[in-house]
């Protein structure tokens, strides 16, 4: 099957007709400055090709959507703890490409921390692996790392192994009221920092977000917590010193992630975590240019992902910046028009550029979706 | 340009004293961690501060001459060896230049030695999670170039997943921030690409590092076995049930005996064929919940006891046999080999089993004490590295046990590299077109590849690197 994805690079090369690689196709309207006149898809490059449950590792074909992951690993007790934003019927293919990680991030790390090893087709049609099927590997230089969230522009995936967990016995959902003067804010979330939970995910959420997932609208803070009963249960009473808890549910996270109709425009800010209540603030000011605009931010990593069904225009982002802040803006869905005023390259450096030269010497993967490459 | 002059040149920018260029001068530098490899640098020049190490780096650049970046030195593949090249040492290079408890994380020079961090980030009820056994001497800087783990990097990850950021020099001079101290960068994962680049992709300037909240509560265990392969089973068994010890260590009897007799003794029964050393960490209630299941686990697979330590000192006692096994082993011949090699956890009896034949044939001493629950082995061996006939028998027997974890569908390292030593085993594992793909990562940072020449990827494996953009300027660009 690999071999297919071969020929296919092969002859787009020799034509010099640049491909767009898809998946599972659920973000192609995102609006990325893509500029190829083919789609090449893995997305029928589906299924497990080995799974051994006591190592907790699991190799699979780069179209296999996460929901397939989730079937077959739960039967075994296991997981592999990677929530993106979007719905789990994404491909695991496009959520290691794009590096697309979300709220379990905050316990278990990026996707490019669960990531062992890889195969590919680069764009000169040669067939490459890195990493291994082995939990722990340094041999050679780190192709894996390279690949995960290079937008399919240095190759096509065709197959991953990834870490596994064994699924926690017990995994509960609450949620606390969180105070709306910033603050307030940021006394609470250092407290909660301190606190004896270790959270799997922790995320901050505007009432808009918190309608979302089905709770009364107002601001709140969202956990999940897991592991044995006794663990669970101490830290539920741990968190109980921060108000009244509200029971929650594992399909709160899923609405949480799940993209809204006639959403328009979708980014992050991210900074320094002990800033998150003024980075929230600022955020909150752009979001008033949308009529409900949903807005969510990881706790622990710092970062506020904010939703808006309008298009306000891109000066309302001006509104972000601060003078000592240093913060990172990344667009995961607008208007073609934003993104070349927002991130003219995120390749435009030296290194980065003789990358793409090596890996893709004709520029036929995915160009321009991470910016012009000269 | 001739040595003494680029001495000179050099010289001028550290200082006459961090400069050495006579033999016996640099005697000293002729090996690293790894025995029965001796390399003679060109020179070895020190710098002390950043511009110094920014000035000596575009110095070599101006020249053309290739170089090998050093830490410490406690390098196992001969990484740090520098045959006929300039040695450029970084360990003066030792500030701390931020704590931010409030954010954990740290910024450092890259000769902080990773043990003084943790001392620095103690007190702030934080720790850096890497844990090399040669903490006490290893430096952040080469940690990053290996790519180092550590018994607790079972449950925490390795050095990877703990670099947030790192200021880096390019070997042409060039300047580089790569990832992001504040928040999230897109782009290529330049600072992944560079952590275990083994030296060969530049040299880090400052790095910014994670540091992780202390656990409120560890238990340490010692669980004692009378046969190997059930000691080998059991890790199997505690990695299956789900639960993430933060530390699962091996030692055999060889190793233990060893220990015993040394004054590192950590009051391991003499008498057993394997213990396992194993630690959860995390919120008391969940851990001792945990703790009992994985006693049961022991007993049920056939540990003759389970003793978990009730204090502080007992547990630093039974970490201590396991730190310094290496140490130890210093006592039984004038030098040993610790190899590396991962293997699927599944994989763990039958291999052990493997290795056991192979020391036999070759009527070799192998000590096991490695991190299991990663499959993480390092089947030692100590030996006489002057004896010709035994260095030879060791080769082998090195070879075979590579070969014997090729097959079971492990790594040929899982945390010292491939230096110099695992050169030829790196084919084993990946294809030409695999290995090309590697050589075009370091042309990218080094085009003139002056870095760590000859290591990690054979010189064979690469073709000519083409600096002129082939790709078509019609393709590329943004939409406007």
């Amino acid at each position: 099957m690999t071999a297919a994805i071969q020929d296919a690079v092969r002859e787009a090369g020799e034509l010099r007709a640049p491909l767009r690689i898809v998946a599972g196709e659920s973000w192609l309207d995102a609006g990325r400055p893509v500029k190829a006149n083919r789609v090449l898809s893995v997305g029928d490059l589906s299924g497990i090709v080995d799974y051994v449950p006591s190592d907790l590792t699991i190799t699979v074909r780069a179209g296999t959507r996460l929901s397939e992951i989730e079937r077959a690993t739960r039967e075994n007790g296991q997981w592999f703890p990677v929530n993106p934003f979007g719905t789990s019927e994404a491909t695991i293919g496009a959520s290691v490409a794009t590096a697309s990680s979300g709220p379990l991030s905050h316990g278990f790390g990026a996707i490019r921390d669960l990531v062992l090893g890889f195969e590919a087709v680069t764009g000169d049609a040669k067939v490459i692996r890195g990493g291994g099927r082995v939990v722990k590997n340094v041999a050679g230089f780190d192709l894996v790392r390279l690949m995960t969230g290079s937008w399919g522009t240095l190759g096509v995936i065709t197959e991953l192994t990834l870490r596994l967990y064994g699924l926690p016995y017990n995994r509960r959902t609450v949620a606390i009221e969180a105070p709306t003067d910033a603050r307030k804010l940021a006394e609470r979330l250092r407290a909660l920092r301190d606190a004896p939970v270790i959270p799997f995910a922790l995320e901050l959420l505007n009432a808009t977000a918190a309608r979302k997932v089905g709770l009364p609208p107002r601001q709140i803070i969202l956990v999940e917590l897991g592991g044995n009963n006794a663990a669970v249960d101490s830290q539920i009473d741990a968190l109980k010193n921060f108000g009244t808890l509200i029971d929650g549910s594992a399909e709160m996270w899923d609405a949480l992630r799940k993209p809204e109709a006639g959403e328009q425009i979708v980014f992050r800010v991210s900074g320094l975590p002990a800033l998150l209540p003024e980075r929230w603030e600022r955020t909150s000011r752009v979001a008033l240019s949308s009529e409900n605009a949903t807005m969510h931010a990881s706790i622990g990593r710092g970062t506020v992902r904010c939703i808006l069904t309008s298009d306000p225009g891109v000066a309302v982002l001006d509104q972000l910046s601060a003078p000592d802040a240093n913060d990172t803006l990344i667009l995961e869905r607008a208007p073609a028009t934003w993104w070349t005023k927002i991130s003219p390259s995120a390749v435009d450096n030296r290194v980065s550029q003789n990358l793409k030269r090596g890996f893709d010497p004709l520029g036929i993967l995915n160009p321009g979706i991470l910016g012009p490459v000269n | 340009m001739p040595t003494e002059q680029l001495a000179n040149d050099l010289a001028s920018i550290v200082g006459e004293r961090f400069v050495l260029r006579r033999p016996t001068e640099l005697l000293v530098y002729n090996s690293d961690g790894l025995p029965g490899y001796r390399r003679q640098p060109r020179l070895a020049v020190f710098p002390g501060t950043r511009e110094q190490a920014i000035e000596v780096v575009r110095t070599l650049a101006r020249d053309g001459a290739p170089f090998v970046p050093r830490g410490a030195g406690t390098g196992l593949s001969g990484g740090a060896l520098a045959d006929d090249v300039v040695l450029l040492g970084m360990h003066r290079m030792k500030r701390v230049l931020n704590v931010d408890a409030d954010n954990r994380r740290a910024t450092v020079e890259p000769g902080v030695v990773n043990l003084h961090l943790n001392r620095l980030a103690g007190p702030l009820g934080l720790l850096y999670a890497p844990d090399p056994s040669s903490e006490a001497a290893c430096t952040i800087g080469g940690n990053i170039a290996e790519n180092a783990g550590g018994p607790h990097c079972l449950k925490y990850g390795v050095t990877l997943n703990h670099i947030l950021a790192i200021t880096a020099i390019l070997p042409d001079g060039e300047i580089v921030k790569l990832g992001s101290d504040t928040g999230e960068r897109e782009g290529y994962d330049l600072l992944g690409a560079f952590i275990g680049s083994e030296g060969c992709f530049g040299l880090a300037l400052d790095v910014t590092v994670k540091l992780t909240k202390k656990p409120p509560t560890v238990r340490t265990m010692l669980a004692d076995f009378t046969s190997v392969d059930d000691a080998a089973k059991v890790t199997s068994s505690i990695i299956a049930s789900g639960i993430v010890p933060a530390a699962l260590e091996f030692m055999d009897s060889g190793t233990i005996r060893v220990v015993e007799s040394s004054i590192y003794a950590a009051g391991y029964p003499a008498d057993a064929a394997a213990v396992l050393l194993i630690e959860l960490d995390g919120l008391t209630a969940g851990v001792e919940a945990d703790v009992a299941v994985v006693r049961d686990l022991c007993i049920s697979g056939g540990a003759r006891e389970v003793k978990i330590a009730s204090n502080d000192a007992e547990r630093l006692r039974l970490w201590q046999g396991r730190k310094k096994a290496f140490g130890a082993m210093g006592r039984m011949s004038p030098h040993l080999v610790v190899q590396d090699a991962v293997i699927p956890r599944t994989k763990l009896a039958e291999v052990l089993a493997t290795i056991t034949r192979i020391a036999a044939k070759h009527n070799i001493t192998v000590c096991n004490v490695f991190h299991a629950g990663d499959g993480n082995l390092h089947p030692n061996i100590p030996y006489n590295a002057d004896d010709l006939a035994e260095s030879e028998r060791v080769h082998q027997a090195m070879q075979e046990i590579m070969g014997a974890c090729v097959d079971a569908g492990g790594s040929i390292t899982g945390e010292h590299g491939v230096g110099l030593d695992k050169l030829n085993y790196i084919e084993l594992i990946f294809s030409p077109d695999s290995l090309q793909a590697m050589c075009n990562m370091r042309s990218a940072f080094d085009p003139d590849r002056r870095a760590n020449p000859g290591k990690v990827v054979p010189v064979h494996s690469c073709q000519e690197w083409k600096s002129t953009p082939a790709f078509g300027r019609e393709t590329s660009g943004a939409v406007a």
